[in-house]
C-alpha cells in the first residue's frame, strides 16, 4: 500500500474517481460502435441485399457456405494470417532498430525522426500508387536500379508472380507501417533513466549487453501492446492489399477483409461479408485471449 | 575525437537508412515539379530537366484542394484533442486504481475494434443519418474518436504504467490532490507517450480513406484523402502530376510541423522529468 | 523525502513547460475553419458523378450556371464521387435514403442493377424531354430494362478497347497493314517487339480489365458469355479460343502486364513502351500532354477478331444518366437532366475529355466548337474510327441487340470469376476445361441469387 493512500484528503475517493475517469471512453464507444457492432453481428445471420438492405433470415447458412467447400474461408484465413505474422514481425525489426538509431545523438536528429513518420503519414492509396510505379516495368526505379546494377538484365514481375507478389506486399506493408513502432518505442526510450545504461556499463556490458538487459526489458510492455494493436491492425488491413495486389495472382494474396468488401459491395451480399467479418472476429478473439494469457502467465 | 568518429558513423547509417525509407517521398517531389510530357519519358529522369510549379498553382487557386486540406486538419485536430482528453483519463484509471471489471472494460474496449471496418461504414451511416449528422465533419470526428480510442487507451495505458507511483505518492504527501498529482506529475512525465499517441490518432484521422467515402459525400466537407482522389484518380486515368503535388503538399508541411514540434519536445522534456 | 524534493522538482518544471507547450501545440494547430456560405433560400439539387477531374468539373459548373440562370430556384451541387469506391458509397446513400437527385457516368449496368432492385426512376420523361429523335440511333439501347423503360439515359459513349497502333514503328518492321485478324496481331507484336518496346499491354491482372477484356475476345472468337436468354454459355469453342490467344499474347506483354489496370496499360502505349495498346479515346490526350513526339504515327481500328469472317466487337462501357427515385423535386431534376444536352454545355462537357467521352446526340461531331479543338481536329479519323466502334458497341449487361438485360453483369465483373479464369489459364497453366468449370459455376452461382 502505498504512503499517499493513508493521507486522508478531501473530495472524490478513489473508488469513485477510477470508475469516473473511464466512463467517458466507455460512455463514447458504446453510444458510436455498440449499435454498428450488433447491427453487424445481427446482419450475419440473413441473407441481405447491400442495396435495398432486404433480410431473410438463413439462421447459421451463411456461416455454412463460407466454412464448405465452395467457401473461401480456409485459404484466405491462412494467407491472411501469413500475411499478419510476415509483415508484422519485419516492422518489428525495422521499428526497433530504426528507434534505437534515431534515439542516439545524430546529425539534424528531429528532421530525421520526421521524416522517417513519412511512410505512415502518406495516404494508403497514394503510397499504394507510387509504389506500383516503382515496381513498374518501364519507368520503376527498382527494376531501372537493378538492369543499371547488372543484377538482372529484363524487368522483374514484382506484383503479379508468385512470390514476388507476397513478398512486395509485406515489404511495402512493413514500409508503410513501421513507424508506428518507431512512435511507439522512441517514447519509450526516452524515459528509460541514463543511470542504468551508466550501471551497466560500469559492469562491462557491451552494446548487445545493454539492450538485452537494459532497452528490452524496459520497452518489453510497450512492445507487447504494439504487437497487439498491429497484428489487429494488419489481420484486417484492407486498402493495402486491395490496391497493390488486388488479391492477385489468382488467390495467393486475397486475405479476409478483401472477400468481406467483394461480399459486401461487389456481390451485394451484406449478411455474407457480415458472416465473414465475424468469423475473422472470432480468430482474432482466439488470439487476444491467448495473447491475455501468455501476458497474465507471464506477471 | 573517437566520440566524434562514432556520431558521424551512425549519423552516416542512420541518414542512410531514412533516406532509403523516404524514396518515394523524393520520388513525389521530384515528378510534382515535372512538366507533363516528362513525367512518363523513357529514359527517367530523376530531376526534372525543366522545373515547373505549373501543378501547385492549378490545385491551390483552381480546385478545391484548400478547403479539403482545412476540413482534414479540423478533423484531425478535433479527433487528436477528444481521444487525448478521453484516453489518458482513462488509461490513468486503468493504471492506478483499482476496482471491479477493469481488466474486462479494456479488452472490451479493444473488442470494439476487432470487426472490419468494412462491415460497420454501412450501419454506422444509417446512424449518423438518424442523429442528423450525415454529411458534416462532426460525423468524421466522432467516427474517428471511436476508431481510435481503443488504440490509444491501450498505448496510454502502458505509456503511465512506466511512470513510477512513488513521485505521484509523494506529491500527495506535499499537499496535492489525486487530480492535481495527475496533472502535475503522471502527465508530464508520460508526455513522449502522450505526444507519440497524439500523433498517431492525428495521422489515423488524416488518412482514413473508407469511412470517409461513406460518411462524408459534400465537397464542402470532403477531408483531403477522398478529396484528393475522387478528383485525380478514376479507374481510367491518373491525373499523376497534379497527384504527385497534392500528395507533396498533404505531407510536406506535417513533416516541417513534427520536425519543429520534436526538437522542442524533446528539449522541455529532458530539462524537466529526467531529474528524479 | 527524496522522492518529495524529486517530484517537486517535477511538479515545477513541468508546469511551466507544459503550458508552453500546450501554447505550442495550439499554435501549431490553430486552422482556419470552415466558413458559412450566406443563406440561400433555393433548392438544392444534388449531382453526383466519378468522372470529375479539374477540366470536367469545371466543365459541369458552366452547364450548372446555364441552368441555375434559367431556374433560379434552384441551386445545383456537384458532388465527385469515387471510381472505385461507388459501390460502396451508393449502398450506404441508398440505404439511408440520403440519396443524389441525378447522377453521370456510371457503367450502364450498374444503372440496370440499381434500376432493377426498385432504386431508379425511369428515364423515359427525360428521353422525351431532350427528343428520343435527337439521340444517335439505338444510343439508349443499352439501358432498357426488361419492363420496357429506360433504367438510365446515354450521357456519352466510349470505345473502351480499341486497337492502337504507330505506324513509323509498323513501318520499322515491314508491315504495311494495320492488323484485322489475330495472327496477324500476333505477328505484328512479334516482329514490333523488341529492345525495351514490347508488343502489346494487355491486362492479366486480378481486377475488371482483365474481366472486360476477356468477355471481348470471347466475342472476337465468335462466342458469347451469355445466350439471348442469359443461360451462360461460357463452355463454348470460341471461350476456349480465346484463352488461347490470351494465352499466345503473354510473351509479348511486359512482365508486369500480370498486375496490369487501364491505368498502367494506357500509360505502357503511352510512354513508347509498347507497341500497341489497347484502350479509349484517353490515349490522345495523354499522348498530346505527356509524349507528342509520337502524336502524328497514331492509328486506332477495332481490335482484331479471329478471323476476317467474325465481326467487330467493341466495349463500350455506356456512361450513363440516372435519377435515384427515393430523392425529392423530381420534375427540376428531370428539367436539370434536359439542360445537359443543350449543344453548347454538352460540347463544352465532352472535350474535356476530348475523344474519350464521344457524343451521344446527333450533329454534336459537325458543329464548328467541337471540332475547333486540337486534339478533335489533329485526330479526326481517329476519333471518327472510335465514334463508329462505340455506337456499334456492347457490354456484357448487353452483350447483343437480341440479348436481354443483365442486371447481373456488374456483379459478375466485381466477382472476378473471369480475370481469374484467365490467371488460372495463362499464368499457372491450369487445364481450360477445368478452369472454365469453376468460372461456370462462380458465375451461375451469382445468376442464381
Amino acid at each position: 500500500m502505498s504512503a499517499a493512500a493513508a493521507i486522508p484528503r478531501a473530495g472524490i475517493s478513489d473508488r469513485l474517481l477510477g470508475p469516473l475517469l473511464i466512463a467517458p471512453v466507455v460512455v463514447v464507444l458504446g453510444a458510436v460502435i455498440a449499435y454498428p457492432l450488433f447491427a453487424a453481428l445481427a446482419l450475419s445471420l440473413f441473407a441481405v441485399d447491400t442495396l435495398t438492405l432486404d433480410a431473410q433470415w438463413v439462421g447459421l447458412g451463411n456461416f455454412g457456405e463460407l466454412l464448405g467447400s465452395d467457401g473461401r474461408f480456409w485459404t484466405a484465413l491462412v494467407v491472411t494470417l501469413v500475411w499478419t505474422a510476415a509483415t508484422l514481425a519485419l516492422q518489428l525489426v525495422l521499428g526497433i532498430a530504426m528507434a534505437l538509431l534515431l534515439n542516439r545523438d545524430i546529425w539534424m536528429r528531429s528532421l530525421a525522426r520526421s521524416l522517417v513518420l513519412f511512410p505512415y503519414f502518406i495516404s494508403t492509396v497514394v503510397a499504394v500508387l507510387v509504389w506500383r510505379w516503382l515496381f513498374n516495368d518501364f519507368f520503376g526505379l527498382i527494376n531501372l536500379a537493378l538492369i543499371g546494377g547488372g543484377v538482372i538484365d529484363a524487368p522483374v514481375d514484382w506484383l503479379g508472380s508468385m512470390p514476388n507478389a507476397f513478398v512486395s506486399l509485406v515489404v511495402v506493408g512493413a514500409w508503410k507501417f513501421f513507424p508506428f513502432v518507431v512512435i511507439a518505442v522512441l517514447a519509450r526510450l526516452q524515459s528509460i533513466p541514463e543511470s542504468l545504461y551508466e550501471a551497466a556499463r560500469l559492469d562491462g556490458a557491451g552494446v548487445w549487453a545493454r539492450f538485452r538487459d537494459v532497452t528490452l526489458p524496459q520497452i518489453g510492455e510497450v512492445l507487447g501492446i504494439v504487437v497487439l494493436l498491429r497484428a489487429i491492425w494488419d489481420f484486417k488491413e484492407f486498402d493495402l492489399i486491395f490496391l497493390l495486389t488486388g488479391g492477385g495472382p489468382i488467390d495467393a494474396t486475397r486475405t479476409l477483409p478483401l472477400i468481406v468488401y467483394q461480399e459486401a459491395f461487389g456481390l451485394n451480399r451484406m449478411g455474407m461479408a457480415a458472416a465473414y467479418a465475424v468469423s475473422m472476429m472470432i480468430v482474432m478473439l482466439g488470439f487476444f485471449a491467448a495473447y491475455r494469457a501468455a501476458v497474465r502467465g507471464r506477471a | 575525437m573517437s566520440a566524434g568518429v562514432r556520431k558521424l558513423g551512425w549519423s552516416l547509417l542512420a541518414w542512410a537508412l531514412v533516406l532509403l525509407v523516404a524514396t518515394p517521398l523524393l520520388w513525389m517531389l521530384s515528378t510534382s515539379f515535372k512538366p507533363e510530357n516528362e513525367v512518363f519519358a523513357v529514359p527517367v529522369t530523376l530531376l526534372p530537366e525543366e522545373w515547373t510549379v505549373e501543378y501547385y498553382v492549378l490545385l491551390l487557386t483552381e480546385t478545391s484542394f484548400p478547403r479539403y486540406f482545412a476540413n482534414s486538419a479540423i478533423v484531425a485536430t478535433l479527433t487528436t484533442l477528444v481521444v487525448i482528453a478521453l484516453g489518458t483519463l482513462g488509461a490513468y484509471s486503468l493504471v492506478r486504481f483499482r476496482y471491479r471489471g477493469r481488466e474486462a472494460i479494456a479488452s472490451a474496449v479493444l473488442l470494439s475494434y476487432l470487426l472490419p471496418s468494412v462491415v460497420l461504414i454501412v450501419p454506422l451511416y444509417l446512424m449518423m443519418v438518424k442523429l442528423g449528422l450525415a454529411n458534416s465533419l462532426a460525423s468524421l470526428v466522432i467516427a474517428y474518436t471511436s476508431f481510435a480510442l481503443p488504440y490509444a487507451l491501450w498505448l496510454l495505458r502502458s505509456f503511465m504504467a512506466a511512470v513510477p507511483e512513488d513521485l505521484e505518492s509523494a506529491a500527495m504527501i506535499d499537499g496535492a490532490t489525486r487530480m492535481g498529482a495527475f496533472l502535475d506529475v503522471t502527465l508530464p512525465q508520460a508526455l513522449p507517450g502522450i505526444i507519440s499517441t497524439a500523433l498517431f490518432t492525428f495521422i489515423l484521422a488524416w488518412n482514413e480513406y473508407l469511412l470517409a467515402l461513406v460518411l462524408v459525400n459534400a465537397d464542402e466537407v470532403r477531408p483531403l484523402t477522398t478529396g484528393v482522389m475522387t478528383m485525380l484518380v478514376s479507374g481510367f486515368n491518373i491525373e499523376w502530376s497534379l497527384l504527385m503535388a497534392a500528395s507533396v503538399m498533404m505531407s510536406v508541411p506535417l513533416i516541417v510541423i513534427l520536425a519543429f514540434l520534436q526538437s522542442y519536445l524533446v528539449r522541455g522534456f529532458g530539462a524537466g522529468a529526467m531529474k528524479g | 523525502m527524496v522522492a518529495g524534493v524529486g517530484g517537486r522538482v517535477a511538479h515545477n518544471g513541468a508546469a511551466s513547460g507544459g503550458f508552453s507547450r500546450r501554447a505550442v501545440l495550439a499554435a501549431g494547430l490553430a486552422l482556419p475553419v470552415a466558413g458559412c456560405g450566406a443563406p440561400d433560400d433555393r433548392i438544392v439539387l444534388r449531382w453526383w458523378s466519378p468522372q470529375a477531374a479539374p477540366a470536367q468539373a469545371r466543365a459541369y459548373r458552366a452547364q450548372i450556371k446555364t441552368f441555375e440562370a434559367a431556374n433560379p430556384r434552384y441551386r445545383v451541387l456537384f458532388e465527385p464521387t469515387s471510381d472505385d469506391g461507388y459501390p460502396a458509397q451508393f449502398a450506404a446513400a441508398f440505404a439511408a435514403g440520403q440519396v443524389p437527385n441525378l447522377v453521370s457516368h456510371l457503367p450502364s449496368f450498374a444503372a440496370q442493377t440499381y434500376y432493377a432492385q426498385g432504386l431508379l426512376a425511369p428515364m423515359d420523361p427525360v428521353i422525351a424531354a431532350i427528343g428520343a429523335d435527337r439521340f444517335l440511333p439505338d444510343a439508349n439501347r443499352p439501358y432498357l430494362a426488361p419492363d420496357g423503360r429506360h433504367a438510365a439515359i446515354g450521357i456519352g459513349s466510349t470505345a473502351v478497347d480499341m486497337l492502337w497502333v504507330r505506324r513509323e514503328l509498323m513501318a520499322e518492321a515491314g508491315i504495311t497493314a494495320i492488323p484485322r485478324t489475330w495472327d496477324q496481331l500476333r505477328a505484328a507484336a512479334r516482329a514490333m517487339q523488341k529492345g525495351a518496346v514490347y508488343g502489346a499491354p494487355l491486362p492479366y491482372g486480378s481486377n475488371s480489365m482483365t474481366s472486360l477484356v476477356f468477355v471481348g475476345f470471347v466475342h472476337r472468337a465468335g462466342g458469347q458469355i451469355f445466350s439471348p436468354d442469359l443461360d451462360l454459355v461460357l463452355d463454348s469453342p470460341a471461350t476456349y479460343a480465346a484463352l488461347d490467344f490470351y494465352r499466345s499474347m503473354r510473351e509479348f506483354c511486359p512482365p508486369g502486364a500480370t498486375s496490369f489496370g487501364w491505368a498502367d496499360s494506357l500509360n505502357a502505349f503511352v510512354s513508347g513502351a509498347t507497341a500497341t495498346g489497347i484502350y479509349g479515346g484517353r490515349v490522345l490526350i495523354n499522348i498530346a500532354r505527356q509524349n507528342p513526339r509520337i502524336a502524328q504515327h497514331l492509328a486506332c481500328v477495332p481490335y482484331p477478331t479471329i478471323d476476317a469472317q467474325v465481326p467487330h466487337w467493341t466495349f463500350n462501357d455506356f456512361p450513363s444518366l440516372f435519377m435515384p427515385k427515393q430523392a425529392p423535386h423530381q420534375e427540376a431534376t428531370r428539367a436539370l437532366a434536359a439542360s445537359l444536352y443543350d449543344p453548347e454545355g454538352y460540347v463544352r462537357q465532352l472535350l474535356a475529355a476530348p475523344g474519350h467521352v464521344l457524343p451521344v446526340i446527333k450533329g454534336i461531331t459537325d458543329r464548328e466548337d467541337y471540332r475547333g479543338n486540337t486534339i478533335t481536329t489533329t485526330f479526326a479519323p481517329e476519333i471518327a474510327a472510335m465514334t463508329a466502334a462505340a455506337s456499334a458497341g456492347h457490354n456484357l449487361g448487353y452483350e447483343s441487340p437480341a440479348h436481354r438485360p443483365n442486371v447481373k453483369a456488374g456483379e459478375i465483373i466485381a466477382s472476378n470469376a473471369l480475370a481469374e479464369l484467365v490467371q488460372r489459364v495463362v499464368l499457372a497453366g491450369e487445364n481450360p476445361r477445368a478452369a472454365v468449370a469453376r468460372a461456370s459455376r462462380a458465375i451461375e452461382a451469382i445468376m442464381r441469387r
